[in-house]
């Protein structure tokens, strides 16, 4: 069973044709409209606040896949991803401002790729150690661990032994022109946009790919029932090992690209907090799909800001309102994580393949 | 050997704090089988609550026995609103609820009572410390042990001679079984969050005498959650012990590792002890262990 909807009497002959991208013209539209928008419409034609927005969104959803892999794929509940993001860009970071790079390297503009790159597999052998238990447990004793990940990684390693190298004590800062990809150097907000849609077009492309290799199936399969799976001759270990491997990958580059967008690194940007927020994202999105790792970053980002504009105008009168905005954001997003969880459990990608199907089964939909 | 004796001891005392929190964590998952995440934010509510009646001018001890009347109507209210729909639904979705009420709550208690350390004054409890044997503890230290004991102690014998006790335990052994011999479920459940709510509540209460109200009364609540992993998830003795295990091992590397790792060493041990431990030990001490087939 294809994944797309045909038109009548169109059948697959093999696999490579019913696992392809875009199958028909109307998608391959409809996807070059979508890279169009993202990376001519939003950058081009926006102004620099809400590409800052788009921004957050991306970033969002660069931890969010790593967290969706995870738990949407593997079964395996993280709730310490912000440690791995945390891992990722204080690799970057640390390699950018203290390797001693040759010259050239810095001419060509190739040392922040190449953290980029090294934070990707230290954040993921990282995340491996953090996994390690995941061998024997599962359920809410792995999310334990995870949970134990982020304490001890971002509350204790990072605040009191990382941050001390350099001797800055508490946050570091990377000087203006550190961060260059090449020729170009990052610091407008259109170019760490345009990073960000780049890293995270290329997220997308591997792990889809990833997804429907023979990694992935594995993944499904762990997920669905992990003892069916291991009598089925799938080496559960190996592949939840990977998937923290992979995921913590993921979330190595979003922390690497966290560095260009802010230019200054504390253990705060990764609090405790930003895990459970990745969590939510995922539920409101939907688990176990690509799509709900964008959405519910785009809905959580986008829906905040609403709320803001929203609380603004009511500011004159209650001033404490946007004194507070911060609490009342958490209070939101709790809200929005219970009310999903309680009447929509399957996320608003279930809702989005819905309203595909609705169009595409038109006007005869049984 | 004196500080050995002295943090040992004040290990003791506060670890029964914790057994107080860990209790509330085993009663929801032993009842309903869910992880309640927001028990640090529970935690907190508790002692905000307590902190404002004591201003008001009452009493401690009406303030706490104040708390635990919110705490009952605010357990019931949320098992109502957020937790009933979810009878049936995968425990995961459970769990994630349980997330979002954690943060709700904490956006509530900022929002309300704002980010400040608060202090109980007058103090509650007096700073001369008390001479235990040779070794001296502070009054806070003391009294609040054994205020938690007292709780403990009436939360067990709830649990093992009054009718509610009862149902609760057998709805926590087979729904299945206990809804056939007319136990109501959503009573069980209500009940199982409303106990939780108070023993965190007067959890949050006494560990708020200890450093002052704020925001890391929460993070004092998750760490409990060591100490429910040692006894295992659904064990009642296991929580009492674990929390006080933790407390004299937090005490302990407090006092000795420090020097050789110097910052919040006290805060992380017990989660790196549980990692370690879930390795060799997943189900804890007195934990059930299942054993799965296809």
């Amino acid at each position: 069973m294809s994944h797309v909807w045909l038109p009548c009497g169109d059948y697959h002959q093999t696999y490579e044709e019913d696992q392809g991208w875009w199958q028909t013209t109307f998608i391959k539209t409809k996807m070059v409209l979508l890279l169009l928008v993202v990376f001519v419409g939003i950058p081009q034609f926006l102004d620099d606040y809400w590409i800052s927005v788009g921004t957050m969104v991306g970033y969002t959803a660069m931890g969010a896949l790593g967290v969706q892999l995870l738990i949407g794929y593997a079964g395996l509940i993280t709730l310490g991803h912000a440690a791995f993001i945390a891992v990722g860009a204080y690799t970057s970071t640390l390699m950018v401002l203290q390797v001693p790079w040759p010259q050239f390297m810095i001419d060509w503009g190739l040392a922040y790729p190449v953290s980029i790159l090294a934070a990707a597999v230290t954040a993921g052998i990282w995340s491996v150690l953090f996994g390690l238990p995941s061998a024997k447990v599962k359920g809410f004793y792995l999310i334990l661990t995870t949970m134990a990940a982020q304490f001890i990684t971002v509350d204790f390693i990072l605040t009191q032994y990382v941050s001390q190298i350099g001797g800055r004590g508490q946050a570091f800062s990377l000087p203006p022109g550190t961060i260059k990809i090449g020729p170009w150097i990052i610091d407008t907000e259109t170019e760490v946009y345009y990073t960000m849609a780049v890293l995270i077009t290329l997220m997308v492309i591997v792990l889809a790919n990833l997804l429907r290799s023979k990694a992935g199936r594995a993944w499904v399969a762990i997920r669905d029932n992990d003892i069916a799976a291991e009598a089925l001759g799938i080496n559960i270990v190996w592949y939840k090992l990977l998937a923290f491997f992979v995921a913590g990958a993921m979330a190595g580059v979003a922390g690497a690209f966290w560095v260009s967008n802010t230019a200054a690194l504390s253990p705060e940007h990764f609090p405790w907090f930003w895990s459970l927020w990745l969590v939510g994202v995922i539920l409101i999105g939907g688990v176990g799909s690509i799509h709900g790792a964008v959405f519910g970053s785009i809905f959580m980002v986008v829906v905040m800001e609403l709320l803001q504009m929203a609380v603004i105008p009511l500011s004159i009168y209650y001033p404490k309102l946007l004194m507070d905005f911060a609490f009342i954001k958490d209070m939101a997003f709790g809200l929005a994580i219970c009310a999903f969880l309680i009447y929509e459990p399957n996320g608003l990608a279930y809702r989005w393949w819905q309203i595909k199907n609705y169009f595409n089964l038109w006007p005869f939909s049984y | 050997m004196e500080l050995f004796l002295m943090t040992l001891i004040t290990g003791i005392l506060v670890g029964g704090n914790y057994a107080l929190v860990a209790l509330g964590w085993v009663l929801i998952y032993k009842c309903s089988g869910v992880l309640n995440l927001a028990m640090g934010e529970l935690t907190l509510i508790g002692a905000y609550v307590t902190l404002t009646f004591y201003q008001m001018g009452l009493p401690f001890v009406l303030a706490v026995v104040g708390t635990l009347l919110v705490g009952i109507v605010l357990g019931i209210l949320t098992e109502r609103i957020f937790l009933d729909k979810l009878i049936g639904e995968p425990i995961l979705a459970v769990i994630m609820v349980t997330v979002g009420l954690s943060f709700f709550f904490k956006g509530l208690v900022e929002f309300i009572w704002s980010t400040d350390t608060k202090v109980f004054t007058p103090p509650v409890f007096s700073m001369e410390p008390i001479a235990l044997g040779f070794v001296k503890v502070s009054p806070v230290y003391l009294w609040s042990f054994i205020l938690a004991i007292v709780l403990l102690i009436i939360f067990v014998a709830f649990f093992k001679y009054t009718r509610w006790g009862l149902s609760m335990q057998a709805t926590a052994d087979d729904e299945t079984a206990a809804l056939s011999l007319g136990v109501s479920a959503r009573f069980v459940y209500a009940a199982a969050w409303a106990i939780a709510f108070m023993s965190a509540g007067v959890g949050g209460a006494l560990l708020g005498n200890i450093n002052g109200v704020n925001i890391s009364v929460g993070h004092l609540g998750l760490l409990v959650l060591p100490a429910v992993v040692l006894g295992g998830l659904n064990s009642v003795p296991g929580a009492i012990v674990g929390g006080i295990v933790i407390g004299v091992l937090q005490n302990l590397s407090g006092s000795y590792l420090d020097q050789y790792f110097p910052g919040g060493v006290k805060e992380i041990v017990p989660f790196a002890f549980m990692a370690v431990f879930l390795l060799f030990k997943p189900y804890g001490l007195w934990g059930w262990e299942r054993i799965e087939r296809v």
